[in-house]
């Protein structure tokens, strides 16, 4: 590591205007991710473009800054609304809707800023010391790996599922299936296409997501708008300020979260989607009273916005050391880079090290920026609030159609967002959590081609994956995770004990 | 970074003067590229390069419009099937993928007999790398250990349907070897797992790994281009060991067919300046961007042979399916 370029960077960083572009990017970005269907990364791809005639510093800074605050706008109106403002607020949802409709919405919008603020923090400082040293890691991650990754994740499935197990399996079992849609990588076959060009490159699982989390929603409001006067959108009647003997409480957990979201975002291919989802499982793990879990707990509802905050620093680890982007955002800021005409690859540290260390320092700045900004104008959200239920509806009714056009600027994407979205009713009608589903989506697609590029690779034999330590490791601790759920674990533990005790 | 911006706005501002006056596009003042790709990626890379040079040439705007998907067919289609023939809509024009589209996909219907081809601009040439500390020292020891192992050598490409995977099979037939073809998400994922050790060898282009190997993380065994590159002057090309192998990535410009001669003279012409533009090249060179123009009819003659090799290798591949 270069000292002089670390000290120049912070130089750039503090330098008036960048100041402002970095608070200007944080506002925007909450804003954005506020808005139900708008992206981080959707964000970006649109404030890209006003970033090429600016100095390479000053629009990574203001991208990067962007990247962060829609990571915690997205809370927003997961919280107030019951809706992910980005698809990595999925998991927020959980625990974030219930304390609102508690009354809670201050202390829950308080507690996910600190997260944010802390996971931000975390993986900006992770991004500042080691990414020159985990560069090396993620060569590590190929195919074999990613599949145990993956293996991994879809176990999450079980545990997400509200009630009934089975009903969360099914769900699952449909994500899956949907994403097995659009050309095979491996054969260049169309699958279940019916011949329609527009389905070749699969359901995009961002579109499903804003269908099945949001149209339900607005139906919902809209069925309930004729009858009764409560508000589903909630208002936040509580001080923000988190207390600190919640958040001396909730240490452990942020911290943990915070770890999970920066080795999440440091795999390629997997980003705050993913990252949260994990996260949130492993606090449901770790608790001593899990029944609280989707009633409201602040463990499920930090966790989540702690990881998908501290991806940001972790994806742009590999961006930053290898030209490898961890997520579809830094995908978007590794174009930004191109575009100034710094090319991509382990020379970023080096030949263009100044530009560089202004953007990781942008990241550890943005976070101090967003707990400000966040502060202030987090509050202005309860306007939100105050407008009657109709209205909010075909409000969130013409940013679904907004937000899923705008992905591909695709009409046809619009339709099947209202099919999920129908789909999303019925389920919600059946009592069946949609989030088995979009975990399905996500991971589905990674497993099977990670899994058929480990057939070729390791030529067709199963031991490929024995012989990687890592994916080894991961594999075994998936099949821990399925164990615990049945009650063959209880089982074993019970004879074994009483084995132990006749021979004791 | 901001005298050199500074002094290419003010340079654009003196060649924009005269350039104005002589070549106005006839059509319209606005014209919209469509684009397969999202925003960010490397046909919009060019594009971004590019359009202001040709806004100064043409005089005329350029819109990017976005509609990426199907490996760029959604926006071909809407180019050949939905679009005016008039000389206000052109799209950014991938080869080989344009073509290896419909040859691989029966319900994609577009071809490039539907298409009005203007100008190639970049082509990246095809290259073999493997990992630094590989034991392939030369692309003969490659071959040799797929001669030893047939089949169990395992190469990465970029996707079915891509550049690098027609390539690798053109390696094949030529050499009569069998590998074990890998497809990635894309080029970059594809180099990363000859980084990681995972792959014995990535088909790659090589503005995509070039800072890689500048870095000495990848090692690069041959290159297939016609001959060897300025930027590689070491690394051999395949016709040198006797396999007349070559193949890349390209990016141009096409307008939908049937539009009327002057609107595609005066494009062409627009691509032919650009093509002597020294600032523009210089732009292109800082960004390992390598300039490729061929024009109308010869860009024509290009295409229709690529769909040849392609189609041809494709229906092998059926019959021994």
């Amino acid at each position: 590591m270069d000292s002089s370029m670390l000290m120049a960077g912070i130089a750039n960083v503090l330098s008036w205007s960048n100041l402002l572009l970095i608070i200007g990017g944080t506002l925007l970005g909450m804003f954005v991710g506020a808005m139900p269907g708008l992206s981080a990364t959707m964000a970006l791809a649109l404030l890209l473009p006003v970033t090429f005639s600016m100095e390479p510093g000053a629009g990574l800074s203001m991208l990067a800054s962007l990247y962060l605050g829609a990571s915690y706008g997205g809370s927003i109106s997961a919280i107030l609304l019951n809706t992910p403002g980005t698809p990595s607020a999925a998991a927020t949802v959980l625990d974030g809707y219930p304390l609102s409709q508690q009354g809670k919405a201050g202390k829950a919008l308080g507690v996910s800023l600190f997260a944010s603020f802390c996971g931000g923090l975390m993986s900006g400082i992770a991004l500042l010391v080691a990414a020159p040293l985990l560069g090396i890691v993620v060569l590590k991650f190929g195919p074999i790996e990613l599949f145990a990754v993956a293996v991994l994740g879809i176990t999450i499935i079980g545990s997400l599922s509200q009630g009934s197990v089975v009903s969360g399996l099914l769900s699952g079992g449909i994500g899956l299936l949907v994403s097995t849609v659009g050309m095979d990588l491996i054969t260049g076959t169309p699958r279940m296409t019916f011949g329609h060009m527009n389905l070749f490159s699969g359901i995009s699982f961002t579109v499903a997501l804003i269908g099945l989390f949001s149209i339900p929603q607005a139906l919902l409001l809209i069925e309930k708008s004729g009858q009764g006067k409560k508000k589903v959108a909630n208002k936040i009647t509580d001080r923000l300020m988190p207390l600190w003997a919640d958040i001396k409480t909730l240490m452990p957990n942020i911290g943990r979260s915070g770890l999970i979201g920066i080795i999440t975002g440091l795999i390629p291919g997997t980003g705050g989607d993913t990252a949260s989802w994990f996260a949130y499982n492993e606090a449901k793990r770790f608790a001593k009273d899990k029944s609280r879990f989707g009633k409201g707990d602040l463990a499920g509802l930090s966790a989540p916005e702690s990881a998908n905050n501290a991806v940001v620093g972790g994806a742009l680890i590999p961006t930053i050391a290898l030209g490898i982007p961890g997520s579809s955002s830094t995908a978007i800021l590794l174009g930004a880079l191109m575009v100034h005409g710094i090319l991509p690859g382990p020379n970023l540290l080096t030949e263009h090290g100044e530009v560089t260390y202004t953007l990781i320092w942008a990241v550890i700045i943005a976070n101090f920026a967003l707990l400000g900004v966040g502060l202030m104008f987090t509050r202005m959200c309860v306007a939100v609030t105050k407008v009657p239920d109709g209205f909010v509806a075909c409000a969130i009714i013409v940013l679904c159609i907004v937000g899923s056009f705008a992905i591909n600027n695709s009409f046809f994407d619009v339709g099947l967002m209202f099919a999920f979205g129908l789909f999303g009713y019925w389920m919600l009608k059946a009592g069946m959590a949609p989030a088995p589903m979009v975990v399905g989506l996500i991971l589905g697609p990674v497993m099977e081609t990670s899994y058929q590029q480990s057939m070729l690779i390791g030529g067709g034999s199963f031991m490929v994956f024995a012989k990687s330590p890592i994916a080894l490791c991961l594999l075994i601790l998936a099949l821990f995770s399925v164990l615990q759920a049945t009650p063959l674990l209880g089982i074993m533990r019970q004879r074994f004990g009483k084995r132990s005790t006749h021979s004791g | 970074m901001k005298t050199k911006l500074l002094s290419i706005s003010v340079l654009m501002a003196v060649t924009a003067v005269p350039l104005a006056v002589h070549a106005e596009y006839s059509v319209t003042d606005e014209i919209r590229v469509l684009q397969g790709f999202q925003a960010g990626g490397g046909s919009d890379a060019l594009a971004q390069l590019a359009h202001p040079y040709l806004r100064e040439i043409l005089g005329v705007n350029f819109i990017n419009e976005y509609i990426p998907g199907a490996t760029g067919a959604i926006a071909w289609t809407r180019l050949s099937h939905q679009s005016p023939k008039d000389g206000t809509v052109i799209s950014i024009t991938n080869t080989p993928m344009l073509m290896t589209n419909y040859i691989i996909n029966d319900s994609i219907s577009y071809n490039i007999d539907q298409l009005t081809p203007i100008a190639n601009v970049v082509t990246d040439p095809g290259v073999v790398v493997v990992h630094p500390d590989s034991p392939y020292q030369t692309i003969e020891d490659l071959l040799a250990a797929a001669e030893e192992t047939p089949g169990r050598i395992t190469i990465g490409n970029s996707g079915i349907g891509g550049d690098d995977y027609f390539s690798t099979i053109m390696v094949e037939n030529a050499s009569g070897l069998s590998f074990e073809k890998v497809p990635f998400a894309g080029d970059g994922p594809s180099a990363t797992a000859a980084m990681g050790g995972q792959i014995d060898a990535s088909f790659n282009n090589v503005g995509i790994v070039y800072g890689h190997l500048q870095a000495d993380s990848l090692r690069a065994l041959a290159v297939l281009s016609a001959e060897r590159l300025p930027m590689l002057p070491d690394v051999p090309t395949l016709r040198e060991i006797g396999y007349d192998v070559v193949n890349g990535s390209s990016r141009g410009y096409s307008a939908p067919a049937g539009i009327p001669d002057q609107a595609r003279d005066e494009l062409i012409a627009a691509f032919e300046e650009l093509a002597t533009n020294e600032e523009f090249l210089q732009r292109a060179e800082e960004r390992a961007f390598y300039i490729d123009i061929v024009t109308g009819d010869d860009y024509m003659e290009m295409m229709k042979n690529m769909e040849e090799t392609f189609s041809n290798i494709w229906d092998e591949l059926d019959e021994d399916a």
